[in-house]
C-alpha cells in the first residue's frame, strides 16, 4: 500500500525535485515519496532503474541480488566499486546508489529471490501486470492472424525467446568465457524455437549471437529509463503505461512497443 | 571468429581507448554521457562547461550530491565519472566553449563532439567550429519527455543551421508599456522593471508609459504630436528610472505609487486604448494599507511557493524585495548592477511581486510564485529518464561514427507515447545538407532588409551579426571596391562607428557586407535591401523567412510542447550574447501528441512544422505543414526558440 500521503511536501524536497514536479505535478511526486520498490537484480540494467528510481524520490528502496560482482559487472554498473570484485552486488552498490540521494531510504538485500516467503513482496507497492509472461510469449502464431501480425512484429521477441530458453537449460546467462559453446548452444535453441512457433529460421540470423553475451552501458541507460519511467507512472499513477513490451534494437534506433497476450 | 570484449569488436574498443571525444555540457544529458562513455570504454574524455551546481539540479545531474552546490559543474563531473573508471583520462574545463582559446585546432583534436547544451548561441558555434574542423557532431535535446539525438557531419547531412530556426518571439513596445493582456506581458514588463532599476538599463526595455503608441492617438497627427511632446517635456522625463529611483532613496512606497498609481492614471488619460479593452485600476499603497483585514493563514498542503497571495501580499513583497535588493546594490557600491536571475530569491520575489500587482490592475488573475518562475525563468521541466535514453542514444550513434558506419547514422525521435506503428523511438534518415544554407554552404549568402538611415553599426553587430547570425566576433567590410572596415572583432578599433547608422558609410540598398568570424572560420555575404517599411518594433528582416505570424485556424486540435532552444535569463526578446548559463537541459522541439499536464508551467503552446522525413522503415514521408506562431501563455519572452517539429510517422 502506498503510505498515506504527508500534507506537507519539505522544501529540501521542492527545491530539489522542483523541475520534475513542474512535470509531472505535486500529487504525483507526493505518491513517489510514498512508494517502497522492489529492484530484483543489479546488473546494468538494475543500476540503470535504480538510480532512475532513487533520483525520482521514491521512499525506500530495496536492492536484491544473491550474485556477486564480477570483471563483467563493472563494464555496465556504475554503482559498483572496481575494488568490489567477490563482493555481493547488491551490497556492493549499496553506498553509492544511497549517495545519489539522502533523502530515500536505500537498502541491500542478499538472498535469492525464489526463496523470499509470499508476503515479503506485500511490503512493496505492487506493480499492476495485465499478464504473466509465460502467457505473454504463449502465443498462437499457426493463426491466420497471428501470421499477418509477424511482419509487423518485432524480431526481439523471438530473441527473448530463445534468451529465455537458454537460461532456462543452463541456469545463467551467455558467458563471454565459454563463447564458442555458447554460441554453439544459442544457435541450436534459435532452430528449435523457431520451429517449435512454426515461424520461419530466417527471422532471427545469426548475426543476433554477439548481442547475447553482455551487457552494454548505453543499452542499459536506454532501457534502464524506459522502465524507470513506467515505474514511476505506476507509482505515481499518472499517465498509461506502454502496454506491454518495450524492444529496443540499438543498431536500428527502433524502440518499439508492442502488446503480446492473451486476445 | 569475431573477437569480442563484451559486446564490441575488439577494433572497436581499442579504437575506443585511443581516440579523443568532446561533451560540451556537463548539465542533464552532459552527466549521463559522461557515465555511458567510461562505461562503454572511451578512455580520453574532455568536458567543458561554464556553469556551477545548483540544488535543482540534483534530480537529475546524478554526478552531483548536495555537498556540491556551487561548485564547477565539469569538475565535479570528471572527478564523479573517474570514480566509475580511475583509469580513464578526462579533463574538465570551466568555462564557455565560445571562448576564443577553443578555436579550430583545439577542436581537431577529436575523433567525435557530442553537444549537451542547454541554449541556441553555443549550439550554433560548436556546429560552425565542427564545420571548420570538420569534425563529426552529434546534437541532442531533451524537454520534459520528449527528446531527440542527430548527427552532423559537414558535407553529408544537414548542419544544425540548415533548417532555419523560427526566431524568438517579441512583444511589441506598447502592449509592454501600454496594454497588457496576458500574464506573460507583466512579467516580461517587471524583468525589464529590474534591469531599469537595478541592473543594466536598456533603452528597448522601457516601462514607462509609452506615448507615442499609435493606437493612443485618435488621428496620426496626434502620433506625431505626443512623440515630440514627449521628448520636450521636461527634465523629468529625461532622468533615467534608476536615476529617479536614487533620488528617492529606492523608497518602495514611493516606487509603488508611481509605477501601479500614477503610470496608471496616465494611461487612463490615454483614452482611446480603453474604447475597447477593460480600463486598469490604479492601486494606492495608502489605500490598500488601511483595508488590510487579517486573513486566515491557510496551511495548503501545496508549496509555498504554489500558493497565490492577495494584493496586499504582493506590496508586502515588492516592499520587502525592493529593500533587499537596494541594499545589495549599496554592498556592492558605485555604479554597481544587479544581474536578473531566477534563483536569486529578493530578485525572482521582485518580479513575482510587480507582475503580479501589474496582473491585478488589468485584471487578470495573479499567479503563484511557482507559476511566475516558470515563465520569467524559462524553466524546462526535466525528468531523469529522459535525459539516461538520450544520453544511451548518443553514445550508441558515436559507436557507430567510430565504426566508419556514418551510412547507419541517424536522427533519432523520443515519444511520449508510441506512435501508430508502434514507436517509442524513431528512427529518421539523415538529410543531406541544404544548399541555400547561410553556414554549410560553400558561399554563404543572406539578403537582409533594414533601413540603413536608422540602422547603427552597433546593431548590426549586436542584433544582426551576433544574436540573428550566431557569429561572436564579427570582422565587417563594405565590398566597396576599397574594402572599408566597418566592425572590427578588435577591441576599441572601430567603437567610433558604433552609434553612426550605415547611411553614413554610403551603404544603400544593393550595397554587399562581407562578414567574418575568423574563430569560426566562418564568412557571410550580406546583401543589404534598403526599406523604410518594416513593421513597428522590427529592426530588420531577414528576406526568405516568413516573420512569426498569428497561426491560421486548425482543423486538427495538435498540443505540443514548447520547447526552447535557449535558456538565457534576459527579459530582452531575443537571444543576449551575454553568457549566463542556466541550468535545465537541452531541449530541442519534437512534435508531441500528447498534452503536457502538470502543475501549470508547462501547458503545451501550439506551434508546429512538419518536415519531410523518411522513417528508416516505411520510407514514408510526412508533408509540410505551414509553421505555426508560438502561442504566448506560457512561453517566456526571451529565449524561447522553437526548432522544426520532426515528422513522426
Amino acid at each position: 500500500m502506498i503510505e498515506k500521503e504527508d500534507a506537507v511536501i519539505s522544501e529540501e524536497e521542492a527545491a530539489q525535485y522542483d523541475r520534475q514536479i513542474r512535470l509531472w505535478g505535486l500529487d504525483a511526486q507526493k505518491r513517489l515519496r510514498g512508494s517502497r520498490v522492489l529492484l530484483v537484480g543489479l546488473g546494468g540494467l538494475g543500476a540503470e532503474v535504480a538510480k532512475n528510481l532513487i533520483l525520482a524520490g521514491v521512499k525506500a528502496l530495496t536492492l536484491l541480488d544473491h550474485e556477486q560482482v564480477s570483471e563483467e559487472s563493472c563494464r555496465a554498473q556504475f554503482l559498483v566499486p572496481v575494488t568490489a570484485q567477490g563482493q555481493n552486488r547488491a551490497q556492493a552498490s549499496l553506498e553509492r546508489a544511497q549517495n545519489l540521494n539522502p533523502m530515500v531510504e536505500v537498502h541491500a538485500d542478499t538472498n535469492r529471490v525464489e526463496d523470499k516467503p509470499d508476503d515479503f513482496f506485500l511490503q512493496f507497492d505492487t506493480t499492476s501486470t495485465f499478464c504473466s509472461l509465460k502467457d505473454a510469449l504463449e502465443v498462437d502464431w499457426t493463426s491466420e492472424k497471428a501470421k499477418a501480425g509477424l511482419k509487423k512484429t518485432p524480431v526481439d521477441y523471438f530473441l527473448l525467446h530463445v534468451m529465455l530458453k537458454f537460461r532456462t537449460d543452463k541456469g545463467r546467462d551467455p558467458d563471454p568465457q565459454s563463447f564458442a559453446e555458447d554460441s554453439q548452444l544459442l544457435r541450436q535453441i534459435r532452430d528449435d524455437v523457431l520451429e517449435a512457433l512454426s515461424v520461419s529460421g530466417d527471422l532471427l540470423n545469426d548475426d543476433f549471437i554477439s548481442y547475447c553475451f553482455s551487457e552494454m552501458s548505453p543499452v542499459c541507460a536506454v532501457m534502464g529509463g524506459v522502465l524507470g519511467q513506467e515505474v514511476v507512472k505506476a507509482l505515481s499513477q499518472r499517465d498509461a503505461p506502454h502496454r506491454n513490451f518495450f524492444f529496443f534494437d540499438a543498431r536500428k534506433g527502433n524502440g518499439i512497443v508492442d502488446y503480446f497476450g492473451p486476445n | 571468429m569475431v573477437h569480442l570484449v563484451g559486446s564490441l569488436r575488439k577494433e572497436l574498443v581499442d579504437s575506443l581507448s585511443t581516440c579523443k571525444v568532446l561533451v560540451v555540457g556537463a548539465g542533464g544529458i552532459g552527466c549521463e554521457l559522461l557515465k555511458n562513455l567510461v562505461l562503454t570504454g572511451f578512455k580520453n574524455i574532455e568536458v567543458i562547461d561554464l556553469d556551477t551546481i545548483d540544488v535543482s539540479n540534483l534530480n537529475r545531474q546524478f554526478l552531483f550530491q548536495k555537498k556540491h552546490v556551487g561548485k564547477s559543474k565539469a569538475q565535479v563531473a570528471k572527478d564523479s565519472a573517474l570514480q566509475f573508471c580511475p583509469t580513464a583520462n578526462i579533463t574538465a574545463y570551466h568555462d564557455s566553449v565560445m571562448n576564443p582559446d577553443y578555436n579550430v585546432e583545439f577542436f581537431r583534436k577529436f575523433m567525435l563532439v557530442m553537444n549537451a547544451l542547454d541554449n541556441r548561441a553555443a549550439r550554433n558555434h560548436v556546429n560552425r567550429m565542427c564545420l571548420a574542423a570538420d569534425i563529426p557532431l552529434i546534437e541532442s535535446g531533451t524537454a520534459g519527455y520528449l527528446g531527440q539525438v542527430a548527427v552532423i557531419k559537414k558535407g553529408m547531412t544537414e548542419c544544425y543551421e540548415c533548417q532555419p530556426k523560427p526566431t524568438q518571439k517579441t512583444f511589441p513596445g506598447c502592449t509592454i508599456r501600454n496594454t497588457p493582456s496576458e500574464p506573460i506581458h507583466c512579467i516580461v514588463w517587471a524583468k525589464y522593471l529590474f534591469n531599469q532599476l537595478f541592473g543594466e538599463e536598456d533603452a528597448d526595455q522601457e516601462v514607462s508609459p509609452d506615448t507615442a503608441d499609435p493606437e493612443a492617438a485618435w488621428n496620426p497627427e496626434e502620433t506625431a504630436a505626443r512623440a515630440t511632446a514627449s521628448e520636450k517635456d521636461g527634465d523629468i522625463k529625461r532622468v533615467s528610472t534608476k536615476e529617479w529611483a536614487r533620488s528617492t532613496g529606492y523608497d518602495a512606497v514611493k516606487l509603488f505609487n508611481k509605477l501601479f498609481k500614477d503610470d496608471i492614471m496616465y494611461l487612463l488619460t490615454m483614452d482611446k486604448l480603453w474604447k475597447k479593452r477593460k480600463a486598469p485600476t490604479p492601486l494606492d499603497w495608502q489605500q490598500l494599507e488601511d483595508s488590510v483585514c487579517p486573513e486566515e493563514q491557510t496551511a495548503g498542503s501545496g508549496l509555498k511557493d504554489q500558493q497565490v497571495l492577495g494584493v496586499w501580499g504582493y506590496c508586502q513583497l515588492f516592499r520587502h524585495s525592493v529593500e533587499t535588493l537596494r541594499s545589495q546594490l549599496q554592498e556592492k557600491g558605485e555604479g554597481a548592477e544587479l544581474v536578473w536571475d531566477k534563483d536569486d530569491t529578493p530578485a525572482m520575489d521582485f518580479v513575482t511581486a510587480a507582475a503580479n500587482l501589474r496582473m491585478h490592475i488589468f485584471s487578470m488573475n495573479m499567479k503563484s510564485r511557482f507559476d511566475v518562475k516558470s515563465m520569467a525563468g524559462n524553466i524546462i521541466p526535466a525528468s531523469p529518464t529522459t535525459n539516461a535514453i538520450i544520453a544511451g542514444l548518443i553514445v550508441l550513434e558515436g559507436l557507430k561514427i567510430l565504426s566508419g558506419e556514418l551510412e547507419s547514422c541517424r536522427t533519432i525521435f523520443l515519444n511520449k507515447c508510441p506512435s501508430l506503428r508502434k514507436k517509442l523511438l524513431v528512427p529518421c534518415i539523415l538529410d543531406p545538407p541544404r544548399p541555400n544554407c547561410y553556414v554549410c554552404a560553400s558561399k554563404p549568402e543572406v539578403t537582409v532588409k533594414l533601413d540603413v538611415h536608422k540602422t547603427t553599426v552597433l546593431s548590426l553587430q549586436d542584433r544582426i551579426l551576433k544574436e540573428r547570425f550566431g557569429m561572436v566576433a564579427p570582422d565587417v567590410q563594405i565590398e566597396d571596391g576599397k574594402g572599408t572596415i566597418l566592425i572590427s572583432s578588435e577591441e576599441g578599433e572601430t567603437e567610433a562607428n558604433n552609434n553612426k547608422f550605415l547611411a553614413d558609410f554610403g551603404i544603400r540598398n544593393g550595397s554587399r557586407l562581407q562578414s567574418d568570424d575568423f574563430l569560426q572560420d566562418y564568412t557571410l555575404l550580406i546583401n543589404v535591401l534598403h526599406t523604410e517599411e518594416l513593421e513597428r518594433d522590427v529592426e530588420f528582416e531577414v528576406v526568405g523567412e516568413a516573420p512569426d505570424k498569428a497561426p491560421p485556424p486548425q482543423a486538427k486540435q495538435e498540443e505540443v510542447n514548447s520547447i526552447t532552444n535557449g535558456n538565457k535569463d534576459s527579459a530582452q526578446p531575443s537571444t543576449s550574447s551575454k553568457a549566463s548559463a542556466n541550468d535545465d537541459d537541452d531541449i530541442m522541439i519534437v512534435d508531441s501528441d500528447e498534452e503536457e499536464g502538470a502543475s501549470s508551467g508547462s501547458a503545451g503552446a501550439s506551434s508546429g512544422v512538419k518536415r519531410k522525413h523518411s522513417d528508416t522503415e516505411t520510407g514514408e514521408t510526412s508533408s509540410k505543414r505551414p509553421r505555426t506562431g508560438i502561442s504566448s501563455a506560457t512561453e517566456t519572452t526571451a529565449d524561447e526558440d522553437d526548432d522544426d517539429i520532426i515528422a513522426l510517422d
